[in-house]
C-alpha cells in the first residue's frame, strides 16, 4: 500500500468514490446491471481501502495522522489539508461500511436510472469522508455543502410519494444553517489575518486564535445551527421525518447513518475546539435541547403508524442522547456519545434496510399492515429482533456500550440530573421499538396477504449480516473501538479545559 | 490634451486593432450576406475566427495608454478582453444552431452581435468617458436591433421597443453625468477627476451618482432593472446570453474606474451607503421576484438581477481585492449564466413561443447533456460549492467580511439561500418529472454540445482550481492605477 500510494491513503480514500462515478458515464445506460456491480465494487474496494487506516492508525498519539497538505489558493492560506483522528477514523469506517451495505442492497430494489443513482451515491460518498478528514475550513465546507447536491437527487429522484417535499426541505434547512457558518468562517479567517498578518484557513491554524466573548458566541452560533440542523436538535428536526421517510431504502441508511453524524462531529471538530468559552457557556442548553429530543424523540416515535417514520423519530430520540453526551463533555460522555454515533449507524442503518426488505414485499409501511409474520419471514425477523436489540442498548450488543458509557460519564459530570432524565429515554426506546416488533412480528396473523410473503434474498441478508456482525463486535470488544478513540477526545477536551481553566480561576473572587 | 482625435501614431493604431478586427469583420459580414448569401453557413466561423483574432491583438498589445491616454491597455483590460470574447463566443457558437432551427439565418445577427461587442470592448479600455460613452452606445444600437431581430414575432418586436425606450433614458442619464464632470473637471478623461478636493464638490458627486444610475441601467441593477425580463424574454436567447454577461461586466469596470479616479481612499460614507443600498435592493428584489417566475428566461433574468446585487457588495467595498472579486465573479457568472441561456437555447423547440419552465420536465433524462449542464450552471448560480459561481461569491463575501461589512455579507448569504428556492425548482422539474412535450428534443447540434461543454469544463476547473485565475485577477486589478490598495 505504502509503495502505491505513499502518504497520499487519505487522498485515495477521498476520491476513489469519485474516479468511479466518472468511469460509470462510461457505462452504456442499457446495461443497469453492470453500472450497478461496478459500482459495488467501487465501494467494497473503498472499503479495502480504508481498512489500513484501521491498522496502522497509533492509539496512543494524540493529533491529527496521515496528514497530507497541499497549496489550494495560496494567497488566502487556503490548503488542501488532510488528516484524521480516532473519531474521525470511526466515523469514516462507519462510512465506507455502510456506503457497500446501501448499494448491495440497491441492487435488486433500484430498477430506475441505475447508473445516475450509482453515480450519485459515488459522489456522496466522497463529500461524506471529504468533510470528515479536511482539516481546513474553507475545504472541509465544500465538502459539506458538495454533499447536499446527490443527496438532494437521491430522495428526490428514487424516493417515495412525496419525495420532492422532501428534497427540497433537505437541502433548503441544511443550507440555511451552512451559510451563516459560511460567513462565520470568513470572519475567523479574516480575524486570523488581522492577528497574525497571514491569511489562514487551516484548523490547527485557527485552534489558538484568541476572540473575545461576546465574538465567540456568534461564530460559536452560526457554527452551532449549521451543525444542530444536521444531527438534528430539536427543535431543528422538522427536516428529518420527511427526508428519511421518503428517500429511498439505500438514501434512509445513509442519512441516519452518516449524515446526522457529521452534525456531531462538527461540533467536536469544530464549533467546540474553535470557539471553547462559547462552548463552555453554551454546554447547558446543548443538554437540554439534547434531553428534549431524547423524550421529544421517543414519544413522538411511539406514535407513528409507519414503520420507517418510527425508525426515523428514534433517530431523533438517539441523537438527542448523543448531544446530551457532548453536552455533558466529560471524558467517558464524549467517547460514549462518538461510540453511540457509530451504534446508532450501524443499528438504524440495519432497520431502515429491514424496514425495506419488508416495504418491498408488502409494498406498505404502515404497521397495521402486519402482524404475526414471524413464522412467515424467520431470517428478516431474527435480524429485525437483533438491530432492536442493538438499538434499544441490550447488554453484548453494541448499543448497551454507548448508552451506559453516555449516561455513566454524565452522571459524574456537572449536569446530574440530565443523566437521570435522559436514562428514560433508554427506557422508552424499548417500550416503543419492542411494541414496533410485537405489533409487526408477532400478535396474530390476521391478514391473508402476509402470508405469503418471501424470505429475506441472500443480497439483503448479505447487507444486514455485515452491519449486525459489526453490532456484535464492538458489543463484545468494545475497547477496540474505544482504544482508538481516547487520545482524540482527549485532546478535544483539553482544547476545552485549558481554555476554560484560567477563565475559571479569575472568576473566583 | 488639447491634440486631435484624428491625430495617430502606429503605435495607437496597434493599440485599437483589436477593436478593427471586429469592426472589419462585422462589415464582411454584412457585405457577404447582401453579395454572397451563399457564405451564409461560415458566418459562424468567420464571426468566432473575428472574435479569436480580436483577443489575439489585445494579448499581444503593449501595455499603456493610447490615443491621448483615451484608450489604455492593462492587464486589467486583457482579463476582461478575455471575459467578454469568452461569453461571445458562447453567443456565436449558440447562435448558429439557433437560427437554422428559427429559420432566420442571417448575417446581420453575427454582425450585430460582433459590432456590440466592440462597443464592449471600448467601454472596457475608454480612459475618457466619451470613448466609454461611444463604446456604451455602439453595443446599444446593435442589441436595440438584435433584441427586434424576429420581425414576425410580437414579444421580439415588444423587446427591441422596450431596450430601446429604456436604453435611451439610461443613456441620456450617462451623458447628462459626463456633462456635469467635464463642466467642473473641464477634462472628459477618467483621470482629471482625480484634481484634488473635485469629489467633495456636491455636483460633481451629482454627477458620479447619475454615472451610477446610467450604468445601472445596462447592468439590469435593481430599481433600473424593468427592462431585463421583458427584454431578455423577447430576444433571441444566444443575443440574451451575451448582454447578460459582457456589458454587466463592462459597466461595472466603468464605475470602478470612475470610483477610483474620484476616491482616493475609498468611497465617501453616504456614496457607499448608497450603493449597498443598492446591492441589497437587487438582491433581495431579484431573487423574490424570481421565485414567483414561469418562464425560464424571465427567472434567469430576475436572477441576473440579483447576481449584479452580490457584484454590488464589491463595489461598495471597494478597494483591489473587491475589484479582483468582481473579475472572478464575471468569469464565474459567465460560465454559468451565459451556459444556462445557452442550455434553454438548445433545449427549446419553438421560439416563436414563450419558454415556460414546465416544458422542461423530464429532459434530464431524454437529453442528458444540455439537462446536466444547465443544472450545473443552476447550481453553480446557487453558489453551491466545487462549482465557480461558489468560488465568485467567496471571494466577494471574503472582501467584505474582511473589510468589515458582515451585515452586506449576511444579507447576501440569505439571499443565497433564496435563491436556490428557484433554481432547485427548475431543476426538480428537469429530473423529476415526466416529460411533457411529446417528442424528445432534437439532438444537440456541434455549436451547442461545445459550446455547453465549455461552459461545464469552466464551471468545474474554476470551482476546483480557482487559484490561478484569482492571482490573474489581484495583478490585474492593480493595473487600475488610481485605486489605493
Amino acid at each position: 500500500m505504502d509503495l502505491l500510494l505513499g502518504n497520499h491513503i487519505l487522498t485515495a480514500v477521498v476520491f476513489l468514490p469519485t474516479a468511479g462515478a466518472v468511469l460509470l458515464l462510461l457505462f452504456p445506460k442499457s446495461r443497469p446491471k453492470a453500472a450497478a456491480g461496478f459500482a459495488l465494487a467501487v465501494s467494497v474496494a473503498e472499503f479495502l481501502l480504508s481498512l489500513p487506516l484501521w491498522a496502522r492508525f497509533d492509539a496512543n498519539a494524540s493529533g491529527f495522522q496521515f496528514l497530507e497538505r497541499a497549496d489550494w489558493i495560496p494567497a488566502l492560506g487556503i490548503s488542501y489539508t488532510l488528516g484524521i483522528d480516532g473519531i474521525s477514523l470511526l466515523l469514516l469506517l462507519l462510512t465506507t461500511l455502510l456506503t457497500p451495505v446501501s448499494l448491495l442492497y440497491s441492487i435488486t430494489h433500484v430498477t430506475k436510472s441505475v447508473r445516475a443513482f450509482s453515480i450519485a451515491f459515488l459522489v456522496l460518498e466522497t463529500g461524506m469522508i471529504g468533510s470528515l478528514v479536511a482539516l481546513d475550513l474553507a475545504l472541509f465546507y465544500v465538502f459539506w455543502e458538495v454533499m447536499l447536491v446527490p443527496m438532494y437527487f437521491i430522495i428526490g429522484i428514487w424516493g417515495g410519494a412525496r419525495r420532492i417535499y422532501a428534497a427540497m426541505k433537505f437541502f433548503l434547512f441544511t443550507m440555511a444553517g451552512s451559510l451563516l457558518m459560511f460567513i462565520a468562517i470568513l470572519y475567523v479567517a479574516a480575524r486570523h489575518r488581522a492577528i497574525t498578518g497571514e491569511w489562514s484557513f487551516l484548523l490547527t491554524d485557527l485552534y489558538g486564535l484568541s476572540l473575545d466573548a461576546p465574538t465567540q458566541t456568534l461564530l460559536f452560533a452560526a457554527f452551532a445551527l449549521a451543525f444542530a440542523i444536521k444531527v438534528p436538535v430539536f427543535p431543528l428536526h422538522t427536516w428529518l421525518p420527511d427526508a428519511h421517510t421518503e428517500a429511498p431504502t439505500a438514501g434512509s441508511i445513509i442519512l441516519a447513518g452518516v449524515l446526522l453524524k457529521l452534525g456531531v462531529y462538527g461540533y467536536l471538530r469544530f464549533a467546540i475546539p474553535l470557539f471553547p468559552d462559547a462552548a463552555l457557556a453554551a454546554a447547558p442548553w446543548l443538554g437540554l435541547l439534547g434531553i428534549i429530543g431524547v423524550i421529544y424523540g421517543a414519544f413522538v416515535a411511539y406514535a407513528q403508524k409507519d414503520m420507517k417514520r418510527l425508525v426515523a423519530y428514534s433517530s431523533v430520540s438517539h441523537l438527542g442522547l448523543v448531544v446530551v453526551g457532548v453536552g455533558a463533555f466529560t471524558t467517558t460522555a464524549l467517547s460514549g456519545a462518538v461510540l453511540q454515533m457509530v451504534n446508532h449507524g450501524l443499528s438504524t442503518g440495519a432497520l431502515f434496510l429491514l424496514v425495506g426488505v419488508l416495504y418491498e414485499r408488502r409494498h406498505s409501511r404502515e404497521i397495521a399492515a402486519f402482524g404475526g409474520i414471524a413464522a412467515v419471514v424467520p431470517v428478516t425477523t431474527a435480524l429485525f429482533v437483533i438491530a432492536t436489540l442493538s438499538s434499544i442498548g441490550l447488554p453484548g450488543l453494541n448499543g448497551f456500550v454507548g448508552e451506559f458509557l453516555i449516561l455513566l460519564g454524565t452522571w459524574t459530570s456537572p449536569h446530574r440530573w440530565w443523566a437521570v432524565v435522559a436514562a428514560t429515554g433508554v427506557v422508552l426506546s424499548a417500550v416503543y421499538m419492542l411494541s414496533l416488533v410485537q405489533r409487526v412480528f408477532w400478535n396474530p396473523l390476521d391478514q391473508e396477504e402476509n402470508r405469503q410473503l418471501p424470505d429475506i434474498r441472500k443480497s439483503e441478508l448479505l447487507a444486514a449480516a455485515a452491519l449486525v456482525a459489526a453490532m456484535v463486535w464492538i458489543g463484545v470488544r468494545p475497547n477496540d473501538v474505544l482504544d482508538k478513540l481516547r487520545p482524540s477526545i482527549e485532546a478535544v477536551r483539553g482544547s476545552l479545559v485549558e481554555r476554560a481553566a484560567p477563565a475559571q480561576a479569575e472568576n473566583r473572587p | 490634451m488639447t491634440e486631435s482625435f484624428l491625430l495617430f501614431t502606429p503605435a495607437d493604431l496597434a493599440a485599437i486593432a483589436p477593436e478593427l478586427v471586429l469592426a472589419g469583420a462585422g462589415s464582411l459580414i454584412v457585405l457577404l450576406e447582401a453579395f454572397a448569401p451563399r457564405a451564409r453557413g461560415w458566418f459562424a466561423t468567420l464571426s468566432v475566427a473575428a472574435v479569436a483574432g480580436s483577443l489575439y491583438f489585445l494579448l499581444r498589445a503593449p501595455e499603456g495608454a493610447f490615443f491621448g491616454g483615451r484608450l489604455e491597455t492593462s492587464a486589467l483590460t486583457t482579463i476582461v478582453g478575455l471575459l467578454l470574447g469568452a461569453s461571445a463566443v458562447v453567443a456565436i457558437l449558440v447562435a448558429k444552431p439557433y437560427l437554422v432551427k428559427t429559420g432566420e439565418e442571417k448575417g446581420e445577427f453575427y454582425a450585430l452581435l460582433i459590432w456590440g461587442h466592440l462597443g464592449v470592448s471600448l467601454m472596457t479600455r475608454g480612459t475618457d468617458l466619451l470613448v466609454v460613452f461611444i463604446g456604451l452606445e455602439t453595443l446599444s444600437l446593435a442589441f436595440y436591433v438584435l433584441a427586434a431581430i424576429f420581425r414576425t414575432i410580437p414579444a421580439s418586436s415588444e423587446a427591441g421597443l422596450k431596450y430601446f425606450l429604456t436604453g435611451a433614458f439610461g443613456s441620456a442619464f450617462t451623458i447628462y453625468g459626463i456633462v456635469f464632470l467635464f463642466g467642473k473637471s473641464g477634462s472628459v478623461r477618467i483621470d482629471g477627476l482625480t484634481l484634488p478636493g473635485l469629489a467633495e464638490d456636491p455636483l460633481v458627486m451629482f454627477a458620479l451618482l447619475l454615472l451610477l444610475v446610467g450604468f445601472g441601467f445596462k447592468m439590469s441593477l435593481a430599481p433600473f432593472h424593468a427592462w431585463a425580463p421583458d427584454v431578455y424574454q423577447g430576444m433571441p436567447t444566444p443575443a440574451v446570453a451575451y448582454l447578460s454577461v459582457a456589458p454587466k461586466a463592462a459597466s461595472v469596470l466603468v464605475l470602478f474606474r470612475v470610483f477610483a479616479a474620484a476616491f482616493e481612499s475609498g468611497l465617501p460614507d453616504r456614496l457607499r451607503t448608497g450603493v449597498a443600498a443598492l446591492a441589497i435592493l437587487s438582491m433581495t428584489l431579484g431573487n423574490v421576484v424570481a421565485l414567483a417566475q414561469r418562464d425560464i428566461k424571465r427567472l434567469l433574468a430576475y436572477s441576473g438581477i440579483a447576481h449584479m446585487g452580490y457584484v454590488t457588495i464589491a463595489l461598495a467595498v471597494f478597494g483591489r481585492e473587491a475589484l479582483a472579486a468582481v473579475v472572478v465573479y464575471f468569469f464565474a457568472y459567465l460560465f454559468s449564466n451565459a451556459g444556462a441561456f445557452a442550455a434553454v437555447a438548445a433545449l427549446y423547440r419553438d421560439e416563436t413561443k414563450p419558454h415556460p419552465v414546465g416544458l422542461l420536465a423530464g429532459e434530464g433524462r431524454r437529453s442528458p447533456f444540455a439537462a446536466g449542464v444547465l443544472a450545473l450552471c443552476l447550481f453553480s448560480l446557487a453558489g453551491i460549492p466545487a462549482t465557480a459561481g461558489f468560488i465568485g461569491k467567496f471571494f466577494v463575501f471574503k472582501a467584505a467580511v474582511d473589510e468589515g461589512f458582515y451585515v452586506l455579507a449576511i444579507i447576501g448569504v440569505v439571499n443565497s439561500l433564496i435563491s436556490i428556492g428557484y433554481y432547485l425548482k427548475v431543476v426538480y422539474i428537469l429530473y423529476m418529472r415526466e416529460p411533457v412535450e411529446p417528442e424528445a428534443p432534437p439532438s444537440l447540434a456541434p455549436g451547442d454540445r461545445l459550446a455547453l461543454g465549455l461552459c461545464a469544463a469552466g464551471i468545474l476547473l474554476l470551482g476546483i482550481f480557482p487559484s490561478s485565475l484569482w492571482n490573474a485577477a489581484r495583478h490585474a486589478a492593480e493595473g487600475l492605477s488610481f485605486l489605493s490598495p
